[in-house]
């Protein structure tokens, strides 16, 4: 059993409190979810419950830390490893050696286990998270999923009681994302381990969970059952639909949600692309890419049509991103060709390509390196030979206002991806490639820029974005591409690639029934 | 089909050593020779023995130090030239004299000796060599597995050399990573891409160590058993004592001008060092589930670096 007493938080040289009087407790076999906006407290809450916070975050901390009925306040994360286990977002950043059993016994080295007790431990967390078969391999040779379990394993191995884990589930596709889950389900509920989870897709795991704890900006934190989510906005579709249609309960699975509108269905409107033109923007023939022996893209074509937004979907390693800088012509390209109306990127200079297509890569903030907002804006105004500060309109188009001197690394991550697009716009790309633009983003941060690619759709751009986030890519997308180990597998229209019957439906066409629902944004459509 | 001997089958401590007692012979040396030969083994080592992985990339970064080295030590002889009269002419270029205004003029280019650039060569491929040999350590040695095998009272040095041996892969991955994304901006030129690479790539790196130590940390890493303070500080005291009296001993007997007094500091350099040991291994609870083995291969690199290190001290390879 582990509580926080009156913990309060805060970081130099910040006004507010990340975290202002926190009063938790969390009980034996207990599965909560801890939830918040991104850049709330909600990771440093967690870190606060293992002593990594203060120790390794700075900050200042006041009230207490108890565990097992003992006060451990102050206490440093080797001295609170015995008893609570922690994992981090990415695995491979976190290994400290070579082979699955190496990591799975390193703590218990740490700890002084004798080797007798370490053979019997690691027999017992391998068997429970199923990594029998891995144990002598190296970890980089694991999936994304394998280095999970293999992280939770290890963070369980001397017997850890409190298992604690950031976002586990952010860098996996969901079928893995979905066993991960069912694993710490198991553990707490079968194993009696109190699992304590921070996680952005409240989806993937609300069905699963005992308690929900929220995180508000203001560093106020409670906690509870499903029912606070009523006047939360951070929320998924499935729970959504249950205060926008202000249902007696709030409803967390798809399974309730669907029997709650099948008593009583709404009215809504059908998603139209008024803007689609017949115009091709862009014409794909032909691509492929190959890595010494693996071929990651094999012999794709397909267009792409002014004022269309296209989806690229598949699993982690299915070619997308090769696909996306192949197009743009920096990335590797073994054949094929990509036509435009300046001509194939390819044989373009790096300048001539910003003036045809751009790509924002999975880490946007890699292309910010000034020390101002401002400063960057002014910078690429005098690149792109703009005297009418013609960056910032497209920037305020996106963001709204912010203060020009705040430095680029402190905006949120939506802002920051809203100002990358500005900066690789601004000399007047018709065709916007997206690499997995909704990593780390929150649902409100995911709905503005939805907002902001249907308005740069609206001015007639295209835009090719690679994702595996099914309710984003309802929200923007016209079309779905279907990426399978390098080779597009299917080419349907949104509404049907997403819709009822479909591999890979959205909530709410699960929840409804109704083909062609897509998004919760089509109801409050109708209801206004 | 017997396993081919690759970096692997010898501990990272046996290459550490050899490229070490390798350094040491090129430091010693005068002949542009040795230096060679040493330069050449170190590349075939790395050539013969190199497996994938992801500390194994930064190969070309040594090599290119190396050249580096080389070219910019012969420039300098040419450009700085101090003629000496008996020296014959090897290149004969014209001479200038710029008066800075202060002191006497400098003299720049003007005819070049052959002893000079033999002695540019030499002094280049003198660092050359001791690059290199770092470089083949590196690039052979699993840094991880350095962390295991090294005793527990080091272990806490040790592991902040991990960790910054870690860190140049995983620069070397962002590197590649922010450059690609920096091309997208289509800006090449000017301070501003100098920044735009460093900035993200440093942050990277924070990032990534910060996040190793503490998982480290998060798993038991660091802990001690029952020390007393003044424990402590004496442990601490000591392994500085140690490290001082040892580095100093090594250049008195590498100057070669006091041998005796170089002999009875690097004694007092190693009773401090065994004192530093037995306090810190008082504290230690860690255990070990499989040691690192001392393997056959281990054996033929630890005696080829006993060869040199003896050679280094009679003054074989001067």
């Amino acid at each position: 059993m582990i509580s926080l007493q009156d913990v309060s938080f805060g970081y130099a040289g910040t006004e507010r409190p990340a975290l202002s009087r926190v009063n938790l407790e969390f009980l034996p076999g207990e599965f909560s979810l801890v939830c918040g906006a991104t850049g709330s407290g909600k990771s440093t809450l967690l870190r606060i419950l293992n002593g990594l916070a203060p120790h390794f975050t700075g900050g200042s901390l006041s009230g207490s830390l108890i565990l097992n009925g003992k006060d451990v306040t102050g206490s440093k994360p080797h001295e609170l490893a015995a008893q609570v286990g922690f994992v981090n977002q990415q695995p491979e950043s976190s290994f400290v050696s070579d082979t699955v059993k190496q990591e799975l016994v390193y703590g218990m080295e740490q700890l002084g286990f004798s080797r007798e007790q370490m053979a019997s431990s690691l027999e017992r967390v391998a068997g429970l998270l199923e990594i029998e078969e891995l144990l002598d391999r190296p970890l980089s040779w694991l999936s994304g999923g394998q280095q999970q379990r293999v992280a939770i394993a290890s963070a369980l191995a001397a017997g850890q009681k409190i298992l604690l884990l950031d976002e586990p589930t952010s860098a996996l596709d969901p079928e893995a994302a979905a066993e991960i889950v069912t694993v710490l389900k198991s553990l707490a509920h079968t194993h009696g381990i109190t699992v304590i989870l921070v996680e952005h897709r409240i989806e993937r795991v609300i069905e699963l969970v005992d308690s929900v704890v929220i995180v508000a900006n203001d560093g106020l934190v409670t906690k509870g059952g499903y029912e606070q989510f009523e006047n939360y906005h951070l929320v998924p579709p499935v729970i959504g639909i249950s205060t926008e249609l202000s249902w007696d309960l709030v409803t967390v699975s798809v399974s309730d949600a669907k029997t709650r509108w099948d008593q009583n269905p709404q009215s809504w409107k059908p998603l139209v692309n008024e803007h689609l033109h017949e115009t091709v923007a862009m014409e794909i023939n032909d691509l492929s890419v190959t890595y010494q022996e693996l071929e990651a893209v094999s012999n794709v074509s397909f267009q792409v049509h002014a004022g269309e937004v296209v989806a690229l979907m598949g699993k982690n390693g299915s070619g997308k991103s090769s696909v996306l800088w192949a197009i743009q012509g920096g990335g590797k390209r073994t054949t094929g060709s990509v036509k435009t109306q300046f001509g194939d990127p390819k044989s373009m200079s790096a300048d001539e390509r910003l003036c045809v297509l751009t790509l924002v890569p999975q880490k946007a903030a890699d292309l910010l390196f000034l020390n101002s907002l401002a400063d960057e804006l002014s910078e690429s105004d005098k690149f792109a030979q703009l005297t009418d500060s013609g960056t910032s309109k497209i920037f305020e188009s996106l963001t709204g206002r912010l203060d020009p001197k705040i430095h680029p690394r402190d905006l949120s991550a939506g802002q920051q991806l809203a100002l990358v697009l500005a900066l690789q716009l601004v000399k007047g790309a018709g065709i916007l490639l997206l690499d997995e633009p909704t990593r780390g983003l929150d649902y409100a941060s995911k709905k503005s820029l939805a907002k902001q690619i249907r308005a740069l759709r609206k001015e007639g751009k295209s835009v090719l974005v690679a994702s595996h986030d099914v309710e984003f890519v309802a929200l923007v997308a016209d079309r779905v591409l279907e990426l399978e180990r390098g080779k597009l597998v299917s080419d349907k229209l949104a509404t049907v690639a997403l819709g009822v019957g479909s591999s890979n439906p959205t909530q709410i066409s699960q929840i409804t029934g109704e083909p062609g629902l897509l998004t919760l944004s089509q109801i409050e459509q109708a209801l206004k | 089909m017997a396993k081919s001997i690759t970096a692997s089958s010898a501990s990272p401590v046996s290459w550490w050593l050899l490229a070490i007692t390798m350094a040491i012979v090129a430091g010693v040396s005068q002949s542009a020779f040795t230096q060679i030969v040493i330069c050449a083994a170190a590349l075939v080592a790395i050539l013969i023995f190199r497996e994938e992985a992801p500390w194994s990339r930064s190969v070309k970064f040594y090599l290119f130090l190396a050249g580096f080295v080389v070219v910019a030590r012969v420039l300098f002889r040419i450009v700085f030239n101090i003629q000496n009269p008996e020296d014959p002419i090897a290149l004969d270029l014209p001479g200038f004299s710029i008066n800075l205004g202060f002191g006497p003029p400098v003299e720049i280019f003007g005819a070049v000796g052959v002893q000079a650039l033999i002695g540019g060569a030499t002094d280049g491929l003198r660092l050359a060599a001791i690059i290199l040999s770092i470089g083949m350590a590196s690039s052979l040695a699993n840094p991880r597995t350095l962390l295991r095998s090294t005793p527990s009272a080091l272990y806490e040095i040790a592991s902040a050399i991990s960790v910054a041996i870690n860190l140049a892969p995983q620069m070397i991955s962002s590197l590649q990573r922010v450059r690609k994304a920096r091309s997208l901006r289509g800006r090449s030129k000017g301070l501003g891409s100098m920044a735009g690479t460093v900035i993200p790539v440093l942050e990277d790196a924070i990032d990534s160590s910060l996040s190793l130590a503490a998982s480290m940390d998060s798993r038991g890493f660091g802990r001690r058993g029952n020390l007393s303070k003044a424990l402590i500080v004496g442990a601490r005291l000591s392994s500085l004592l140690a490290v001082g009296f040892l580095s100093v001993g090594s250049f008195a007997l590498l100057v070669g001008q006091t041998q005796t007094m170089g002999w009875l500091l690097i004694a007092v350099g190693i009773v401090a060092s065994f004192a530093t040991i037995r306090i810190n291994s008082k504290s230690q609870i860690r255990t070990r589930f499989e040691p690192v083995k001392f393997q056959l291969f281990d054996a033929v690199l630890s005696a080829l670096s006993a060869v040199l290190l003896v050679g280094a001290f009679m003054g074989w390879f001067s």
